[in-house]
């Protein structure tokens, strides 16, 4: 279960990015966060994992307190939260599974993971880990030599690799074609209901977050404008979020055309 | 809009303003070399402080008028007036030397240009659209003064040491000197003067970096110049010397270690290789040791700030220190003619040298990694060998075998100063003036940097 | 969760591949690669456990001999270091001035292979002669002092701009230079117009970085007698009670050094990203140099 209660982030150069957020998810729910550019979709997940300086409020995860976090702890709570990026964030001079291993850091003692000696059951783990997103057969390849679609499996992979319980994915489509888009969202949706990973989701594309998502949660100018059942949204309260009525580039298939 | 070229221009468009053309520094430099060279001709022709004068005041008012600095007409006649006065001023001044310039009847000359750039500076503000206020006025004409005045220093400076020089060697300071004095250094210095305040001038008021940056590698190179006496004709001059020198190091003494006779005498290789040992050790623990202080320098990979600020200052001093400066400290510290007081140089140097290059590449690294590390819960070092030390370690081997040719070239000469190497024997040979052993041992080095460069360069382009 | 939950049944017979053995293979050679000559060289120079446990005391001894550092020599201290400064200056200028012309000669691309081979190997030629020992072997035509040691560096550094500034030439867009080209503009014009303006930036930062490199070369070259600091530097150390001088000599150079490394690095920093920053300097930098390209900040001289 994750608990925002009044929780702000102000970033070090004073800007309120996050303001007296309140807000429950259970354990296994499916959240899509949407807001304009600059709502505080990204602050709003990294606070979760304690990555924004959170300054009043607070956040927990799993009843783990985020704000004033001994480091230990808040590594601890890191490892049981997979993040995915628009990005992908990958090292790509790396091959796939060093970038996967990345997500079992914290579980191996620091001896090997400095020799680079993982202990076979962690190799297994990641390796069933790039079984579930389908790549396994680029185990060995460079990261740079994929395909946008198949590094973000790869990043899914790693956090996937984390056991987790929670994901949290930051925009993870908005690099990659429409085709691309709806199988790397359908394999974040399998895995929340298969694996029971509570997922919450930043998208910037309407349709996208009708089709998989179950529960909406609106930002504007990091205030909580909007949290509810994805279809229960109205015009007005997209009028609410975004400032405007809905457009043809708010929707993947619309932008494309 | 001229009607001729109309139909390259739409109607629609033709309302929007033009942007003000940039300074083109052509146009700038090829009026000031004209000026340089009108000057010297003048100066040359015959020594009339007043004709020099108006030729200056002249070509400095057509200057900005042309550069559009200033069109009102008193300005300008002020500026062409203010030339003539200036050089009498000067050349009075300077007339009144006894026998050589020295410093603080150079200063009082330079009075009489503070003068003219008084009045071109005051032209400058005041012809200024839109009118300045009085505080600015007053500081624009004050620099661009000091600019004339201080170059006009500088430019006597250079002039005297040049008239000393030209003294000592061999020409009376009362005859010929004087009349070099009055001729030749006046038109160097004069010049130079001009040059120099019209680039200063036109740098403050267009603030230009060409002009400035330029002016300023002029002065330096000056100072520099006659500081150390530096000449070209010495070199020329010197080439004769270099002729005979040639027989005295040419053919290399390739036989010399036996020669000698002594039964101990040092084989050119042993020490040699003992030269490539130091660099080996030098260059592998101080490539290693840097790693951790480049990623603690770098602010993405820093553990902390203490940390970061105290890597980043460690590493910069030591950056400072010279490589023999390293050896002559570990030699005084460890032993004098011990090898390994070279290793220790060579490790300090090749540190320094490679936490600076590291830290600036992962200063370039993507961070998206980092955070994806840091967001699975690695440790702080986990993240930097997992995220960062990937993207920069071709970087890291490349920069490690340049480091390893810089270090053959410092280990050589690490003996010099009694740090171990081939460099004792080239101390000791140079001092017996066996030059033609000095020659056989510059040449196995020669050979040895050769080859470790084609070998780098070979294994550079397999990596990247 | 345990483990097998992870895999799902559909995807489970997608055969996995084999682990390539050659980068396992690779790493071992080269952790072997570097430990043998290390090991070969640790006891060729003779270096014990007992000399490495006695360093640091050596050390120690040494630096609490020069501090506190005794501040009386600092005028002529000054004076050493300025003429060190002063020969580094003329050596980046004669390194600068004669080797951007021939850079144009030894650049694949606006020279051809008959003409860039030899001056690439002259470039080679120098820099393979250390700034100390050219040093050497210029004192004996032009004699003790700063003479000697301006030539040398200023010899060496004809090499290192030289390759430095042809590599930056070879890097330039081609565009341009075809551009002039097609409309009829002579091979100057290529250069100056196509080249100049794409290159200069670089090379400009390349020069200042030479001259940081040539105050060091410069400083050490007293130690031979071709002017400068370094004399001083080892007839202070020579007697243990001019330590605390070598102290005050040691800090005025680092202090020198560091002063003019800032400043040159700053302005570097601006010529190279040109107009990135907004202070006026960094205008000036760029109208100088009409830098508006990003070539990279990294300089790893050669
Ligand atoms: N490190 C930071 N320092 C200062 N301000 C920041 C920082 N990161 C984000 N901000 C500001 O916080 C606000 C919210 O940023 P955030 O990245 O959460 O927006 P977002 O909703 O994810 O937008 P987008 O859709 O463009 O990704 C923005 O106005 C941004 O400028
Ligand atoms: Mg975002």
């Amino acid at each position: 279960m994750i608990e925002f209660t009044e929780a702000s982030v102000v970033y070090p150069n004073g800007f309120r990015a996050l303001d007296k957020v309140s807000l429950t998810i259970e354990d296994g729910e499916f959240v899509v966060v949407v807001g304009l550019s600059g709502a505080g979709k990204s602050t709003l997940l990294r606070a979760v994992n304690g990555l924004v300086p959170i300054v009043e409020g607070s956040v927990k995860v799993h009843g783990q307190e985020v704000v004033g976090a001994t480091a230990a702890e808040l590594r601890e709570l890191r490892s049981r939260i997979g993040m995915i990026f628009q990005t992908f964030n990958l090292v790509n001079r790396a091959t796939v599974v060093s970038n996967v291993m990345m997500g079992r850091l914290s579980k191996v003692p620091r001896w090997r993971s400095i020799l680079g000696m993982w202990p076979a059951q962690d190799k297994e783990l990641a390796l069933q880990a790039l079984e579930r997103v389908g790549i396994v057969e680029k185990t060995y390849e460079r990261a740079s030599n994929l395909s946008g679609g198949q590094q973000q499996r790869v990043g899914i992979a790693r956090a996937l690799a984390q056991e987790p319980t929670v994901i949290l994915a930051d925009e993870p489509v908005a690099s990659l074609d429409p085709v691309t888009s709806h199988m790397v969202m359908r394999d974040l949706q399998r895995i929340n209901r298969e694996l029971n990973i509570t997922t919450l989701i930043n998208l910037h594309f309407l349709d996208l977050a009708r089709q998989y998502g179950k529960r909406l949660i609106g930002l504007r100018d990091g205030k909580l404008v909007y949290d509810g059942d994805i279809n229960d949204v109205d015009d007005d309260q997209f009028r609410e979020i975004y400032g405007r009525a809905i457009t043809p580039d708010d929707l993947l298939e619309g932008a494309e055309a | 809009m001229t009607t001729s070229q109309g139909s390259l221009t739409p109607p629609a468009m033709g309302t929007s303003e033009r942007p003000e053309p940039p300074i083109q520094v052509a146009g700038l430099v090829l009026p000031l070399l004209a000026a340089i060279a009108a000057y010297t001709l003048a100066g040359l022709l015959g020594s009339q402080a007043i004709l020099w004068g108006l030729l200056i005041g002249a070509v400095t008012a057509g200057f900005v008028w042309w550069r559009n600095f200033v069109q009102e007409i008193p300005w300008l006649v002020a500026i062409v007036v203010a030339g003539p006065i200036a050089t009498s001023l000067f050349s009075s001044v300077l007339r009144s030397r006894t026998t050589v310039i020295e410093k603080g009847l150079s200063s009082r000359a330079s009075l009489s240009w503070l003068l003219f750039g008084l009045v071109v500076g005051l032209a400058m503000s005041q012809a200024s659209r839109p009118r300045l206020p009085g505080i600015a006025i007053a500081a624009r004409s004050m620099a661009t003064a000091l600019a004339f005045g201080l170059s006009s220093f500088l430019a006597l400076q250079a002039g005297t040491s040049i008239g000393y020089i030209e003294a000592l060697r061999g020409r009376e300071i009362d005859g010929g000197a004087i009349q070099f004095l009055t001729t030749g250094f006046y038109v160097q210095a004069g010049a130079i003067l001009l040059a120099l305040g019209l680039a200063a001038a036109v740098a403050l008021r267009l603030r230009n970096g060409v002009l400035f940056a330029g002016a300023s590698a002029v002065v330096m190179t000056l100072v520099a110049v006659n500081q150390i006496n530096f000449s070209v004709k010495e070199i020329l001059s010197s080439f004769t010397r270099l002729g005979a020198l040639a027989g005295e190091f040419w053919p290399p003494d390739w036989a010399w270690p036996k020669t000698i006779g002594q039964p101990e005498a040092v084989h050119i290789f042993e020490p040699f290789i003992e030269t490539l040992q130091i660099a080996v050790i030098g260059a592998t623990l101080g490539c290693i040791i840097a790693v951790p202080l480049a990623f603690s320098a770098s602010r993405a990979t820093a553990p902390n700030y203490p940390t970061y600020w105290f890597s980043k200052a460690f590493m910069n001093v030591f950056r400072t220190i010279p490589d023999l400066f390293w050896g002559i400290l570990f030699a005084t510290a460890v032993g004098f003619g011990s090898p390994f007081a070279g290793a220790l140089a060579m490790i300090m140097f090749s540190l320094s040298i490679m936490a600076k290059l590291l830290s600036e590449t992962v200063d370039s690294i993507d961070v998206g990694p980092l955070e994806a590390a840091k967001s699975a819960g690695a440790r702080h070092w986990q993240m930097v060998q997992y995220a960062a030390y990937p993207q920069v370690a071709p970087n890291y081997v490349a920069y490690a075998l340049y480091i390893f040719e810089l270090n053959i070239r410092a280990s050589v000469v690490l003996g010099i100063v009694g740090a171990g190497g081939i460099g004792r024997l080239l101390d000791e040979r140079r001092n017996f003036f066996q030059w033609d052993q000095v020659m056989a041992i510059v040449m196995v080095i020669f050979v040895a940097v050769i080859l470790i460069e084609i070998f780098s360069i070979w294994v550079r382009k397999k990596i990247v | 969760m345990t483990v097998p939950d992870l895999v799902p049944d559909a995807v489970s017979d997608v055969p996995r591949p084999k682990e390539p053995q050659f980068t396992k293979w690779l790493r071992i050679i080269i952790v072997v690669g570097l430990i043998i000559p290390l090991l070969w060289s640790a006891t060729g120079l003779e270096i014990s456990p007992s000399r490495i446990w006695e360093a640091p005391g050596q050390i120690w001894t040494l630096l609490g001999g020069m501090f506190p550092p005794d501040w009386t020599g600092t005028p002529k201290t000054i004076e050493l270091i300025l003429e060190s400064l002063y020969v580094a200056w003329i050596g980046t200028i004669i390194g600068a001035t004669l080797s951007f012309p021939l850079a144009f000669l030894a650049a694949t691309n606006v020279a051809p292979r008959s003409v860039t081979l030899p001056v690439r190997s002259f470039f080679s030629a120098i820099r393979a002669f250390p700034e100390l020992v050219l040093a050497i072997m210029f004192i004996p035509a032009f004699g003790l002092g700063p003479f000697a040691g301006t030539l040398a560096i200023g010899l060496h550094s004809i090499g290192t701009l030289g390759k430095l500034s042809s590599e930056v030439i070879e890097g330039v867009d081609d565009g341009p230079i075809e551009a002039i080209k097609a409309s009829g503009g002579t091979y100057f014009q290529q250069m100056r117009f196509g080249v100049v303006p794409q290159a200069l930036p670089t090379i400009v930062a390349y020069w200042l970085y030479r001259f940081e490199i040539n105050i060091r070369a410069s400083a050490v070259l007293g130690v031979i007698g071709a002017g400068g600091v370094g004399a001083e530097i080892v007839g202070r150390l020579r007697f243990r009670g001019d330590w605390p001088k070598a102290g005050a000599v040691l800090i005025l150079t680092i202090i020198t050094v560091l002063l003019i490394d800032t400043a040159s690095s700053i302005i570097r920093r601006r010529i190279i990203t040109g107009h990135a920053s907004s202070s006026r300097p960094a205008k000036w930098m760029a109208a100088l140099l009409g830098a508006n390209d990003e070539p990279s900040t990294e300089i790893a001289e050669a």
